[in-house]
């Protein structure tokens, strides 16, 4: 079981990694933050069934509250972005550039 | 069939690696969708049927249909997959030699630490179950209480989606 649990931590810092490293497209890093959110639930449902202590299901329901509205508004600005150049290439977002 | 879980984990590994190499976000989303999959057949067979299956309907159903109708809005003309450049495969194969490497190295420690870190046979399937009533699900229970301990909570949570669609429609509507 500790195996598991380590390749749920690691597939949470893949996401990590993914979502800090850009290459062209934004709505990339927003799925790789929709990926560590994944990552944490499962986490969680997985303490909450092997440690037989069914009250901490209430903290994965919450969090994917949370990630949901998070995802919608990643998306608007992702829409707005994508109204005003075009695409949504990292590179267009240069207005605070020296 | 034992070793079902453990598996199904280094699956999920495999599929968060697909979409953290950074493709084409569509097929960012094929990967994501994929490891929703296999995600959610991990908390199945940890006894969560409850949350598994509200893991497919809000994050699978919702939440990546969203995703591929504004990844389709937002689109180039030529997607880059996994093999059609060298950044895209070279992350994914370091990702998978990665994980193929940590499973045989933990498959071959010694005793001195097998007890914290190592792999157990049987510590997959076996799921502990006390005596007395059989009928109650855990996850079902334990979801049910946020609509009993945690009622000011669900209020809290309403409110902030209700919200949320507010926010969105200011931000799309620009200008």
């Amino acid at each position: 079981m500790t195996l598991t649990y380590m390749n749920i931590m690691l597939a949470f810092t893949i996401s990590l990694l993914g979502m800090l490293t850009y290459r062209s497209h934004l709505v990339a890093s927003l799925l790789c933050l929709e990926g560590m959110m994944m990552s944490l639930f499962i986490m969680a449902t997985l303490i909450a069934s092997n440690m037989h202590f069914p009250l901490i299901n209430i903290m994965p329901i919450i969090l994917l509250v949370f990630a949901a509205c998070e995802t919608a508004v990643g998306l608007a600005l992702l829409i707005s972005i994508s109204n005003t150049y075009g695409l949504d290439y990292v590179h267009n977002l240069n207005l605070l550039q020296c | 069939m034992a070793y079902i879980l453990f598996t199904l984990s280094v699956l999920l590994v495999m599929g968060f690696v697909g979409f953290s190499s950074k493709p084409s976000p569509i097929y960012g989303g094929l990967a994501l969708t994929v490891s929703g999959v296999v995600g959610c057949v991990i908390v199945l067979n940890c006894g969560g049927g409850y949350m598994g299956l509200m893991m497919f309907l809000v994050y699978l159903g919702g939440m990546m249909v969203v995703f591929g109708y504004t990844t389709a809005m937002a689109i180039e003309e030529y997607p880059e997959t996994w093999g059609s450049g060298l950044e895209v495969l070279g992350g994914l194969l370091v990702g998978l030699m990665m994980e193929v490497m940590l499973v045989l190295w933990v498959l071959s420690l010694n005793e001195a630490v097998v007890v914290v870190v190592g792999f157990s046979d049987t510590g997959d399937w076996v799921i502990f179950e006390g005596e007395g009533s059989g009928l109650i699900r855990g996850d079902s229970i334990g979801a049910g209480a946020l609509y009993d301990y945690g009622r000011w909570l669900v209020v809290v949570a309403g409110w902030t989606l209700f919200v949320g669609v507010y926010v969105v429609i200011e931000i799309v509507r620009g200008n």
